[in-house]
């Protein structure tokens, strides 16, 4: 019993932690008409840098919140330097076949230099990365509860990072602009939005969140320059689960992958782990490639 | 009809023009390039379903090296458990493939934006699962081994070959039958109704072309030729999860984005780009005092500087003039 709960527990904590990744993609896909397949290269590159401060004797609170903010300003150069110039370049014969594809493209580019990069700065070998709080099970008497107290802060932090961001999408002009500028951006534009300054906005939320999933997922993965592409592929199944355009289905699809992968690691074996979510995926784009929460225009084929 | 003909007789003659002067020119080579060579035909091959797929349908796949590991592991299963020729293992690879894409094909390739890109993207992460999984047929973490071979000795009795000059003539007659079939295939109804539905989906259906059907088999037929050019691939001495990892897709991928989409002849550029990048870098920094962790990751940081630059400043890759003349 006390196995099936702290598989819960923990599933739910790694849930948490793939919503949070899954919602950086959804963000940058509403926003910016984009998957970005480079989100956990940005992630890894800094929490490199946080495992960096720390090493050299900073607090481990300074290097999580210099990770959050260099992860926004890598949202932000990205799509400055690149994926900006890519929207606005005119259509030509070779650029209408790769049409939808070039963005994903130049993700891919991205990621291989974020990973060559940090393979040069700071690779050699895996190095583990610390938790802010102690990750073993609390001692009840004799026996231990079945959780952590890192699990609870993981459980914590993505609950306040969702609802701050609920409020800001529902409350805030800036949030709202964004939607508007996702959603109709010749009608947005008209209505004085600056369409492309929101697509800047967008890539940094995403950055910062998938800087933040890094952050708290590496403790338990280890951190090389490759380490996070598995967490890459569970959020976009998680994603494509949820719905690619919808914000709350990123949320259930991560949770839902995070306990699912959970429960096939404790009773099943950890290598069914990837067939599990292929098999998820493959599913859900033949039962209902809309996701749970998606709209109606994915599907045109 | 005659139209046709003619582009089918051209083709042919290009094909087996080229095919003459590669086997004529691995004659004057040493043991070493009769294996570059066939090396860069393999992954031409690969690159090849590629451009297949991204010239014909738009989409990309970031899992064609699991595509080239499915073709790899069909024909190395046959040739190591029940003997086959390797001949026979090539036939069963394009079958084994083409339905392995059919299956995918029918998930991930009606679906338009993304998906097609991710979905093959987790099948090249899960491919050392699935060995594991079936281990005693496929042979887990290592793999199976397998080889070329030694020519028959109706060759070997005429000629000596040597063993890199045999993969050589293997790989040669299986890439020109490929490119041949490829070439012909986009100047027929079927490749045409493909560039269709790219260009233009409603306008396409509106013809009577049946869309989602069209956009599956596009994924197949390019399936079955990474299957082809996998199970070569394969042969160069075994078959296993390390030798089709994730970046061997990205490599194909590059090289079917540098040499410029849907132009065969750009994705032979681009295929020998990739290949001889690495020991070009190697050549150049060889005088150099570089340390060996910038020099391990020196190939892959330019690779994606070039695929970035290319989608910047030149989408339509090396061969991007001639691409844009024939529209």
């Amino acid at each position: 019993m006390n196995t099936f709960i702290s598989t819960l527990i923990t599933g739910t904590a790694n849930g948490a932690i793939f919503a949070l990744a899954a919602l950086g993609l959804v963000i940058v896909w509403r926003g910016a008409g984009v998957v970005n397949f480079a989100q956990m290269g940005q992630a890894m590159f800094t929490t490199y840098i946080a495992s960096n401060l720390i090493a050299s004797g900073n607090s481990y609170w300074l290097a999580f919140i210099v990770a959050l903010i260099s992860g926004s300003l890598l949202g932000m150069i990205i799509d400055l330097l690149i994926m900006r110039p890519l929207a606005h370049k005119k259509s030509s014969s070779a650029t209408k076949t790769l049409a939808g594809t070039i963005p994903v493209i130049a993700s891919l580019g991205i990621l291989a230099i974020l990973q060559a990069l940090a393979g040069i700065f700071w690779a050699g070998e895996e190095r583990g990365f610390p938790t802010p709080v102690n990750s073993f099970y609390f001692k009840n008497g004799d026996g231990t509860l079945p959780f952590s107290a890192f699990n609870l802060f993981v459980i914590g932090v993505v609950l306040i990072v969702l609802l701050s961001l609920t409020y800001f999408f529902t409350q805030t002009g800036a949030g709202l602009g964004m939607r508007a500028a996702a959603l109709n951006p010749e009608v947005a534009r008209l209505s004085g939005i600056k369409v492309s300054r929101m697509r800047t906005l967008s890539w940094a939320i995403s950055g910062a969140a998938g800087s933040l999933a890094g952050l708290l997922i590496t403790p338990s993965t280890n951190l090389s320059p490759n380490t996070l592409d598995l967490i890459l592929i569970i959020a976009f199944t998680a994603a494509v689960v949820g719905g690619l355009d919808s914000p709350l289905g990123a949320v259930i699809g991560g949770l839902i992958l995070g306990i699912g992968i959970a429960l096939v690691t404790t009773y099943g074996s950890p290598e069914n782990v990837f067939l599990a979510i292929l098999f998820v995926l493959l599913a859900v784009q033949l039962i209902r490639p809309n996701g749970i929460l998606g709209g109606k225009q994915v599907r045109r084929g | 009809m005659d139209k046709y003909k003619n582009i089918w007789r051209k083709n042919l003659i290009k094909t087996l023009t080229l095919g003459v002067f590669l086997f004529l020119l691995s004659f004057t080579f040493e043991p070493y390039n009769q294996g570059q060579l066939a090396l860069v035909l393999m992954l031409f091959i690969g690159v090849l379903s590629l451009t297949v797929l991204t010239g014909a349908s738009g989409q990309i796949s970031l899992g064609q090296g699991a595509l080239m590991a499915v073709g790899g592991y069909s024909s190395a299963s046959l040739i190591t458990h029940l003997g086959a020729s390797i001949w026979i293992g090539f036939l069963v690879a394009f079958f084994a493939t083409a339905i392995f894409g059919l299956i995918l094909g029918t998930a991930a390739a009606r679906v338009s934006g993304p998906y097609l890109a991710g979905t093959t993207l987790v099948i090249a992460l899960a491919l050392p699962s699935v060995a594991n999984r079936f281990e005693s047929v496929l042979g887990g973490d290592v793999g199976l081994i397998v080889d070329f071979g030694t020519p028959p000795t109706w060759i070997s009795n005429l000629i000596e070959v040597g063993y890199e000059q045999w993969q050589l003539w293997v790989v040669l007659p299986v890439a020109l039958t490929a490119l041949f079939f490829i070439s012909n295939l986009m100047a027929t109804r079927a490749g045409r109704s493909w560039q269709a539905v790219r260009d233009d989906e409603i306008g396409a259906a509106v013809s009577g072309i049946p869309v989602a059907r069209t956009k599956v088999i596009v994924f197949v037929v390019s399936s079955a030729i990474a299957g082809l050019g996998g199970a070569l691939y394969g042969l160069r001495g075994l078959v296993g999860p390390s030798v089709y990892p994730v970046s061997l897709s990205l490599t194909l991928l590059t090289a079917a984005i540098l040499g410029g989409v849907g132009s065969i002849s750009g994705a032979f550029i681009g295929t020998l780009i990739v290949v001889f990048l690495p020991d070009l870098i190697d050549w150049a920094i060889s005088g150099l005092a570089v340390s060996e962790q910038l020099s391990n990751y020196l190939p892959a940081l330019l690779t994606g500087f070039l695929l970035l630059a290319t989608i910047i400043i030149n989408p339509a890759g090396v061969m991007g003039a001639g691409h844009r003349k024939k529209h």
